[in-house]
């Protein structure tokens, strides 16, 4: 046994298989440190563009990047009802609820609905409502497929995102049309 | 430099120094990007570090390395390059005179420190000196400024700046964490700086006793 394992010695071979290793060590570590550099830099560039406020944000959004985000339905369901029934404040939280990450473009877009209705008045509009639903609905958009926000509930009367945010939009927009008479027989969408 | 050090700490740390860097805490936390002028700082100082021998870029990438160290050496590089600008990020006010003010001196600072050239150790404890100054400026001296509460400190600076408007140096006002973590990073950058692959360091010896093969031969200072 000795003496083959001398022989072995002389020929070199446990030599070679050792640097052999020791390289197959080498490059499995550098490869190793390439890809947890590489994607805890992709980590912090998203984190970065993404600007998330909580935790629950950071998470559903990774969730969201992945196709694996799900709202609470049972919350939405309740945020829904609420929000038909003119509780706009107790819509607002169930729909929080439904979606703390603030990922889901359908809810994002009741949320900015709920805002709108809620500011809306015949003689002037509450200015603060209405910059919050434009938050939300711009958000709703982001997060939409191609930009497009589209809505098939038939208590609404602007089903879709940009009709929402061109409402939105109008109702900030201080001008001479103000003092028209007239519109104190609008009527809330 | 041990290859753990090279592959795995150095990035890292240079990463967690990219990532806090950026951190501000007010009524929400906000992520801030490092402004461009921070890249033109960050740029600098890599020179500086490199002119000082602080860094050796060739015992991180040169020709008789395997691709892959080389791959590595190009991360420690970049980590450190994205590190600094937040580092500078950190240390400089976010607005008005003061930045204006903070971005001309540490770029003459930064030019003057290249022209001169000193060895290793004078240039660390120069750059200890300039970002050591430079947080007691932003997150003591021009928070009490800015804090809208005021307290003793912002008294006295205004008793000693009297007559000067305070509204070209106020600054957005932060939570007080945000002075600790801006304190944490910048330790972790100065860590990084000294764990750098220095010209002047001992030679790496392997684990059998040899120096390390991989280093080019050492080019006297």
């Amino acid at each position: 046994m000795r003496a083959k394992h001398m022989l072995s010695r002389q020929s070199g071979q446990p030599g070679i298989i050792a640097a052999t290793m020791r390289s197959l060590r080498e490059s499995t570590a550098r490869v190793l440190g390439l890809t947890i550099a590489v994607s805890y830099a992709v980590f912090v560039v998203w984190l970065y563009v993404q600007q998330p406020q909580t935790v629950a944000e950071m998470t559903g959004a990774l969730t969201a990047t992945v196709g694996a985000y799900q709202i609470d339905r049972q919350a939405f369901d309740d945020g829904l009802r609420f929000f038909r029934g003119d509780q706009f404040d107790a819509a607002r939280l169930a729909f929080d609820r439904a979606d703390p990450a603030h990922q889901d473009p359908r809810t994002q877009f009741y949320i900015a609905y709920s805002y709108y209705r809620q500011g809306w008045g015949r003689v002037y509009n509450d200015d603060v409502l209405f910059a919050r639903a434009l938050e939300s609905v711009d958000r709703a958009i982001i997060l939409a497929d191609h930009g497009r926000v589209v809505v098939d509930d038939p208590d609404l009367q602007m089903r879709s995102g940009d009709e929402l945010k061109a409402e939105l939009q109008a109702g900030l927009r201080h001008d001479a049309s103000d003092f028209n008479p007239l519109k104190l027989f609008r009527r809330r969408k | 430099m041990s290859r753990n050090l090279e592959v795995f700490y150095l990035p890292l740390l240079f990463l967690t120094v990219a990532l806090f860097g950026g951190v501000r805490v007010a009524r929400q936390v906000v992520l801030m990007p490092p402004p461009l002028f921070t890249l033109v700082l960050a740029f600098l100082l890599l020179g500086v570090l490199v002119r000082s021998g602080a860094l050796a870029p060739e015992r991180l990438m040169n020709p008789a390395r395997p691709p892959l160290a080389n791959v590595s050496g190009v991360v420690v590089l970049a980590t450190f390059f994205a590190a600094a600008a937040q580092a500078f990020n950190v240390a400089i006010p976010e607005s008005g005179l003061p930045r204006i003010l903070f971005d001309v001196f540490l770029l003459v600072l930064l030019l003057n420190t290249l022209a001169a050239s000193p060895d290793r150790l004078r240039v660390l404890r120069s750059l200890l000196v300039i970002f050591g100054s430079a947080f007691v400026l932003k997150y003591i001296v021009l928070a009490a400024l800015s804090d809208p509460a005021g307290g003793w400190l912002k008294r006295v600076l205004q008793s000693v700046l009297e007559g000067l408007t305070l509204g070209t140096l106020t600054q957005t006002v932060y939570s007080p964490i945000t002075g600790y973590v801006a304190f944490g990073v910048l330790t972790l950058f100065f860590a990084g700086l000294a764990l750098l692959p220095s010209r002047s360091a001992v030679p790496d010896i392997g684990p059998g006793g040899q120096q390390d093969n991989l280093l080019p031969p050492r080019r006297p200072l």
